[in-house]
C-alpha cells in the first residue's frame, strides 16, 4: 500500500493546490453561463437548450467516463486530458458565444467533469491508500471549498465590473495552475499501479452492481441532492424578491458562508470518519438537510437566510468527504473505484435535476415555505435511510 | 478547365467589388445603431442610474405595438435572479446614449416583489407605472 513516506513530500501539497484550482475552474460554469449568454443576446429558449445539452451529457457520461478512468492506467493523464477539455470549453464560450460552439462547450465541459472528479479521487486514493483516505479527502474538500468561495467572489466581481466574457477567460487561465499542480503530484505509484480494470471483468462488475451497500448509498446520495439542490436557488430568488438593491450581496453571502463552513469542518469530518466510522457522520450531514430546509422556511428576513445557508456547510462538508470515501470502501480490493464514482455521480445528477423541478413546481403552485418544507421532508427521508439501512463501510484493517 | 476557373475568379471578384461598393439594393436602408438599438440582452438602468437587469423579451399585441418587456434582474453569478414583466411605457430608449440607452421608470425596490414572469403561455403579471395602477 503506497504511503506518504514513499512519495516525494510535495505530492500532498500539489494535490491541495489541484483541488483548489479545479474548484476555481468549475465555478464559472453553472448558473453563470445563463447570465453570460443573456448578455450575448441569446433568447431564453436557446439558453435552456444549451444548458440542457450539458446536463444530459453530464448524466449519460457519468458511467462511461468512470469506466474510462478505471481503464486508464495513468490517472494523471486522464485528469490532464479533462483539464485541457475544460480549457477548450471555456475558450469556446469566451470567444464564440454562438449556438454550435456553446453547445459543444457545454457538452465538452460536462464530459470533462465526469472524468476529472473520479480521476482526482483516484489520485488521492493512490497517494495515501485506504487507511488515510478519509483525512486526505477532508483536505481535498477544504481546499476545494476555499477555491470555490474565492473564485465565486473574484468571478462575481469580474462579471460585474469587467465583463462576463472575462470570467471564462479567467476560467481557462486558471486551468494552467491546475495542470501544473497535477504535474507536481509527481510520479508516484498512482501514475501506474492503479485500480486498472481488465477489459471485461464481468464477475467484478456483477459483484459491484449487486452490492447492497452501493444501492443503499446511491439512494442516500440521490435523496441528498433531491433535497439539497433546489434550496439555494429558491432562497436566492426569495432574497431578490425581499431585499431589493442589496440582494446580490446577501446571495453572495448565501454562497460564500457555506464554503467557509466546509473549509473549517471537512478536515475534522475526514479524521473522524476514520476514528468513529462513516455512519455517525453521514447521519450528521444528512440530518442537517431537514434542519436547513425548516430554517429557510421559517426564518424571517433575508439576512437570516444566510444563517440558514450556513447549516448547508455541515451537509456539504460531510457529503464531499463521504462520496469518494464510500466509493473507495465499497470497491476495496476491486478495480472499479471510478465506475462506482460514476454510478454515484449519476445518482447525484438525477437527484439534483429532479430537485429544481420539484422545488420550483411546489413554490409556484403552493408557496415557497411549503417548497422548503417538502425539500426538508426529502432530507428527512434520506436521513431515515441512512439511519435504518446504511451499513458501516469502514474497513476492518484501520 | 482553365476557362471555368477564370469564370469563377471573375465572379468572385465581381462579388467582392459589389460588396465593397456602397451600392446596396434600392429597397435597403442603413440604420445606424445610434438611431435604432438592438435591445435584447441589453442592460436596463433604473431612475437612480444604477443597472437593474437585462431586457430579455418583449410582449407584443395585435397592433404590433409592444405591451411589456421582460427584465431579468438580481442574483449573484446567476443564482437568485428573477424575471419580471414591466409595462412598455415605463421604458425609455435613447439609442444615441451609449452608456445608458435603456432606462426604466421603476426602481429595483418597486419591481422586486412583483410575481415572477415564467410561462409565456400564461397571463403575464405586468408591473404598471404607479399612476396607471392607481386608476
Amino acid at each position: 500500500m503506497p504511503r506518504d513516506g514513499t512519495l516525494p513530500a510535495r505530492g500532498p501539497r500539489a494535490l491541495d493546490l489541484l483541488n483548489f484550482f479545479v474548484a476555481d475552474v468549475q465555478t464559472g460554469f453553472g448558473p453563470f453561463v445563463a447570465v453570460y449568454l443573456t448578455a450575448h443576446k441569446w433568447t431564453q429558449v436557446q439558453i435552456g437548450f444549451a444548458l440542457t445539452a450539458g446536463t444530459i451529457v453530464g448524466m449519460l457520461a457519468q458511467i462511461p467516463a468512470g469506466a474510462l478512468v478505471d481503464a486508464t492506467p495513468n490517472k494523471r493523464a486522464a485528469a490532464s486530458g479533462a483539464l485541457i477539455g475544460v480549457i477548450i470549453a471555456a475558450l469556446l464560450l469566451a470567444v464564440r458565444p454562438t449556438q454550435l460552439p456553446v453547445i459543444l462547450a457545454q457538452m465538452l465541459h460536462a464530459f470533462a467533469s465526469c472524468v476529472l472528479t473520479p480521476a482526482i479521487a483516484a489520485i488521492s486514493l493512490h497517494l495515501v491508500g485506504h487507511s488515510a483516505l478519509g483525512e486526505r479527502l477532508g483536505r481535498n474538500a477544504r481546499f476545494a471549498s476555499i477555491g470555490n468561495g474565492l473564485a465565486a467572489a473574484v468571478m462575481g466581481a469580474t462579471g460585474a465590473w469587467l465583463s462576463s466574457r472575462a470570467v471564462f477567460l479567467l476560467t481557462a487561465a486558471l486551468c494552467l495552475p491546475a495542470l501544473i499542480a497535477l504535474a507536481g503530484i509527481g510520479r508516484g505509484p498512482h501514475s501506474r499501479r492503479q485500480t486498472n480494470a481488465r477489459a471485461m471483468d464481468w464477475p467484478g462488475l456483477r459483484k459491484l452492481l449487486s452490492d447492497r451497500r452501493l444501492l443503499v448509498f446511491g439512494i442516500c446520495v440521490a435523496l441528498y441532492h433531491l433535497s439539497n439542490a433546489a434550496m439555494l436557488p429558491l432562497a436566492g430568488a426569495e432574497v431578490t424578491m425581499r431585499a431589493g438593491s442589496y440582494a446580490n450581496i446577501i446571495i453572495a453571502g448565501c454562497i460564500l458562508v457555506p464554503q467557509g463552513v466546509v473549509a473549517l469542518l471537512s478536515p475534522w469530518v475526514g479524521r473522524a470518519s476514520a476514528q468513529i466510522g462513516r455512519r455517525p457522520l453521514m447521519l450528521l450531514g444528512w440530518a442537517a438537510l431537514p434542519a436547513r430546509g425548516l430554517l429557510l422556511a421559517v426564518l424571517p428576513g433575508p439576512w437570516l437566510l444566510v444563517a440558514g445557508q450556513a447549516v448547508s456547510g455541515i451537509s456539504a462538508a460531510v457529503f464531499g468527504v463521504m462520496l469518494p470515501l464510500l466509493a473507495a470502501d465499497i470497491t476495496r480490493g476491486s478495480s472499479h473505484f471510478n465506475l462506482c464514482m460514476g454510478l454515484l455521480g449519476l445518482a447525484m445528477y438525477v437527484g439534483a435535476a429532479l430537485s429544481t423541478a420539484l422545488g420550483g413546481w411546489i413554490a409556484d403552485t403552493v408557496s415557497l415555505p411549503v417548497a422548503f418544507c417538502a425539500l426538508a421532508a426529502v432530507g428527512l427521508a434520506g436521513t431515515t435511510v441512512v439511519w435504518t439501512m446504511m451499513p458501516e463501510t469502514r474497513g476492518a484493517s484501520v | 478547365m482553365r476557362a471555368a476557373h477564370r469564370g469563377t475568379v471573375t465572379a468572385v471578384v465581381a462579388l467582392l467589388l459589389s460588396a465593397a461598393g456602397n451600392a446596396p439594393p434600392s429597397n435597403v436602408q442603413r440604420v445606424p445603431p445610434e438611431q435604432a438599438l438592438a435591445i435584447l440582452g441589453h442592460t436596463v438602468t433604473g431612475p437612480d442610474g444604477k443597472t437593474i437587469g437585462r431586457l430579455v423579451d418583449v410582449l407584443v399585441g395585435d397592433d404590433g405595438e409592444p405591451q411589456a418587456a421582460v427584465i431579468d434582474f438580481g442574483g449573484f453569478m446567476g443564482v437568485g435572479s428573477r424575471k419580471i414583466a414591466v409595462q412598455w411605457s415605463t421604458l425609455h430608449f435613447a439609442p444615441a446614449n451609449t452608456k445608458q440607452p435603456i432606462t426604466l421608470d421603476l426602481s429595483q425596490d418597486q419591481i422586486k416583489a412583483a410575481p415572477e414572469y415564467k410561462d409565456p403561455a400564461k397571463p403575464a403579471p405586468v408591473v404598471m407605472t404607479p399612476t396607471t395602477t392607481s386608476q
